[in-house]
């Protein structure tokens, strides 16, 4: 079961210039333009699921986590927020605008905000859907220029973090030849 | 009263707490909250690595090695990059400089032709001195005709294809022949504006240190140019600043009087509104209404110029613009040119406070257009004042909260003023210099930036370098952080070191002089000049800094540039949009020093940027042997 577990973002602190590009490309390709410039023409309302902030002088994007367990998808009393195999979703068209997600992700990721819904203006949740329909994943990965996020599944970091820290573990064993003897 | 620590973080100033904190009873924003709301401000701007100069781009440069562009649509790559934005941001700060000296060029000129709505040439002997340096005659002339001569020979150096400009001969010789030397002697004002935005077109100037050349030119044809050109006629016209007691801090707002605040960079209008607001049928009005006078105050550089020659109280720098509207007293806020947030419209129309903008170049939204024309200028300013005291009627005294904080200061010194308080030769100054009594001098100037601690700067760096026998001269709103905080009274000899703290007993003056609004930097520049050539040395090697503790503006980057170019050490208190290049940054911190003398530095700690400058100070001591 482990490698059907669905994909997060995965965010480098260290990378992020705080330029706030992929909040631009989160907006856009939300919208039937999928430009910004398109968008702005056809005057469609632009929403940005992730927000770049900043603390104590580090600049980061936030997004929903796709939490396995998500408090979103247990609070939600109409079902418009619910899981699928890989992610966290939200059905705008079952969503009454109630915020109760807001108040409990921990995260900040949710945001409500005036939306057109099966043509009509009405108040609904947003959120993080990892680009599902976007092909070549996730808009803000693509569009970050100092590549500091990426689209990663649970096992493949878990793999990665376990290999490095063998290596570094091999790596200190070898300068330490007494331990070796 | 408790503050929050975060309204204590913002200010050092014990108004602002107050301000903020009625700001936030009434749910009004100021600068502070729209920065907090900026954030996280782009990286790749604060580095100066975007390029929006043509439209293949827009262009950045990653400065990560692994990942992004290295280079730009056209190839430009973050030296060339970051050089070329940076003396945009020169070609901006210079326009803005010079523009105002032009408009004070042309006061100069429609006064001389007879035509100046109610100015007057104040200064006779300034303006006789300035005719002798363009030589125009002066034997058996009347004033009119010797201004007439000098407006038409001022207005020239904007406009002129080749130098020099005249004042920048007052530089010393060696200076003058290191910006031969360097191609880099700037030959109109205007001409090395328009070449920096020709140079930084799509492919034309790519060399980053020929594009630093070039912005340095610019800011020299600024500094002793435009800059100085707007200070010398403002004296001519309204008068060679004399040291003049005043008061500083918004507490100069007055509950039971009409508040009028002129606001802005330009002495023109405030002038005439000051002349107006003395004026009988105005003060019967107001009484009528039951005001017991009309209270004029300023803020940023107009509040400078008119406190400077008018004892006018000055209410704050630039973070205190919108504060001064929450005191919900202001019947009306004049404004000019430069630093005028246009958040004012938006505030004022919160308050019964009046936003009147005067000048063509700048109107704002929610602003009243009042268009100032020097033909008209009493009058103009009559009908302005007249419709601040009338608004009088309309303040709700249930709303008015101004703070108590008022701090007297003696203010006003000019080249001239300085040197009438040596006793009429700089000679004094060199003895106590010589002698070490006093280490050297330190020109502290700048606005103030809400990314740090509003006046922490300002105030600490000039404390600590009078506490270490260093004169400070300052401008701007440096000045008025010094004056709020009483370091501008002769009792704050006090505070300095024993040497400085007995010359300014002995002559009466504040360790900290205050020279006038940011284009009366060229003061500073005059005094320098002197005392190098009285030394027979360059300026470079006399024992002075510079720093800009909480510079945000680009007229500041202009200014920081013409005074490294003048061979003065510059500390900046927030860091340049200059990091993204290397290249860029080595040059102005320390490449710069072997071609022009001078480098600047960055410290954000105001105690270890003194420390830079005195080490500095030190420094150019031992080498010039005392």
């Amino acid at each position: 079961m482990e490698q059907f577990e669905g994909p997060f973002l995965l965010v480098d602190p260290q990378r992020c210039m705080g330029c706030h590009t992929c909040e631009l490309a989160c907006a856009a390709a939300h919208t039937r333009a999928g430009s910004i410039i398109g968008a702005v023409l056809a005057r469609e309302r632009l929403h940005r699921r992730n927000r770049v902030v900043q603390v104590d002088g580090v600049k980061l994007p936030v997004q929903c986590r796709q939490c396995q367990d998500a408090p979103c998808v247990r609070v939600c009393p109409t079902g418009a927020t619910y899981r699928t195999e890989t992610y966290t979703a939200v059905d705008q068209a079952r969503c009454i605008g109630c915020r109760l997600c807001m108040m409990v992700c921990p995260f900040g990721a949710i945001h409500v905000a005036t939306t057109t819904v099966a043509g009509q203006e009405r108040r609904a949740a947003f959120k993080c859907d990892l680009c599902v329909n976007r092909l070549g994943g996730p808009a803000c990965v693509a569009a970050c220029p100092t590549q500091a996020l990426s689209l990663r599944y649970p096992q493949q970091e878990a793999d990665r973090a376990s290999q490095a820290a063998a290596r570094q573990f091999l790596r200190s064993l070898a300068s330490q030849p007494q331990l070796g003897s | 009263m408790a503050y929050s620590d975060k309204i204590l973080k913002k200010s050092i100033d014990p108004t602002v707490h107050q301000m903020l904190a009625r700001a936030q009873e009434l749910g009004l924003e100021t600068a502070w909250d729209r920065y907090e709301a900026m954030l996280p401000e782009c990286g790749f701007g604060e580095l100066g690595v975007c390029c929006r100069n043509c439209n293949m781009g827009p262009c950045r440069i990653s400065p990560f090695e692994d990942a992004g562009p290295k280079r730009g649509v056209c190839g430009a790559t973050a030296d060339i990059i970051v050089a070329r934005n940076l003396i945009r941001m020169i070609a901006a700060g210079a326009a803005a400089h010079s523009d105002h000296g032009r408009d004070l060029a042309h006061t100069l000129l429609m006064t001389a032709e007879g035509k100046g709505g109610g100015y007057e040439i104040r200064d006779e002997q300034k303006l006789q001195t300035l005719a002798a340096e363009y030589n125009i005659s002066t034997e058996g002339r009347s004033k009119e005709e010797i201004a007439l001569d000098l407006a038409g020979a001022v207005y020239a150096e904007f406009g002129k294809q080749e130098g020099p400009i005249r004042f920048s001969r007052r530089a010393p010789r060696k200076r003058v022949d290191l910006w031969q030397k360097l191609g880099i002697d700037p030959r109109g004002v205007d001409r090395e504006i328009v070449e920096i935005m020709h140079r930084t077109h799509i492919g034309v100037d790519n060399d980053p240190v020929n594009l630093i050349l070039q912005g340095l030119r610019a800011s020299i044809a600024d500094g002793w140019g435009g800059s100085m050109i707007a200070t010398e006629i403002s004296d001519v016209l309204f008068g060679t600043p004399k040291p003049t007691r005043s008061l500083a801090n918004l507490g100069v707002l007055k509950a039971d009087e009409v508040n009028i605040i002129v606001h802005g960079h330009e002495p023109t209008l405030s002038e005439m509104i000051v002349a107006a607001s003395r004026d009988a049928e105005l003060l019967a009005l107001a009484a009528k209404l039951g005001a017991k006078g009309i209270n004029v105050v300023g803020l940023c550089c107009t509040g400078n110029e008119v406190l400077m020659r008018h004892g006018i109280p000055i209410a704050g720098n630039f973070l205190q613009q919108e504060l001064a509207v929450i005191t919900g007293a202001v019947e009306a806020i004049i404004v000019d040119v430069q630093c005028i947030m246009p958040a004012l419209g938006n505030l004022t129309g919160c308050f019964h406070t009046k936003f009147i903008s005067t000048s063509p170049k700048a109107k704002f939204p929610g602003a009243i257009h009042i268009e100032f024309h020097e033909d008209q200028a009493y009058d103009i300013a009559k009908e302005i004042v007249r419709g601040a005291v009338e608004n009088y009627r309309w303040r709700k005294p249930g709303q008015v909260v101004i703070p108590d904080e008022k701090v007297e200061c003696l203010v006003g010194f000019s080249t001239e003023a300085i040197l009438a308080a040596l006793g009429g030769s700089l000679e004094p100054l060199l003895e106590q210099i010589k002698s070490g009594a006093i280490k050297g001098l330190a020109g502290v100037v700048g606005c103030n930036n809400p990314k740090v601690q509003h006046d922490f700067g300002h105030v600490n760096l000039v404390k600590e370098l009078i506490r270490n026998n260093v004169l400070v001269v300052t401008t701007g709103c440096n000045a008025i952080a010094c004056a709020k905080v009483g370091l501008m009274l002769p009792e704050a000899a006090a505070q300095a070191g024993d040497g400085l703290k007995v010359v300014c007993q002995s002559l009466g003056i504040p360790p900290v002089l205050h020279m006038g609004s940011c284009v009366d930097i060229s003061r500073i520049l005059t005094v320098c000049a002197a005392v190098a050539s009285a030394l027979g040395v360059d300026i470079s090697d006399l024992p002075v800094a510079g720093a800009a503790p909480e510079w945000m503006s680009e007229k500041a980057v202009s200014i920081g540039s013409y005074v490294v170019s003048s061979g003065i050490f510059t500390v900046l208190g927030t860091v340049p949009p200059v990091l993204g290049s290397t290249a860029v940054t080595e040059l102005l911190t320390t490449g710069a020093k072997e071609a022009i003398g001078a480098t600047f530095a960055v410290e954000p700690d105001p105690f270890q940027a003194a420390q830079l400058m005195i080490s500095h100070i030190e420094d150019k001591r031992a080498a010039l042997g005392l």
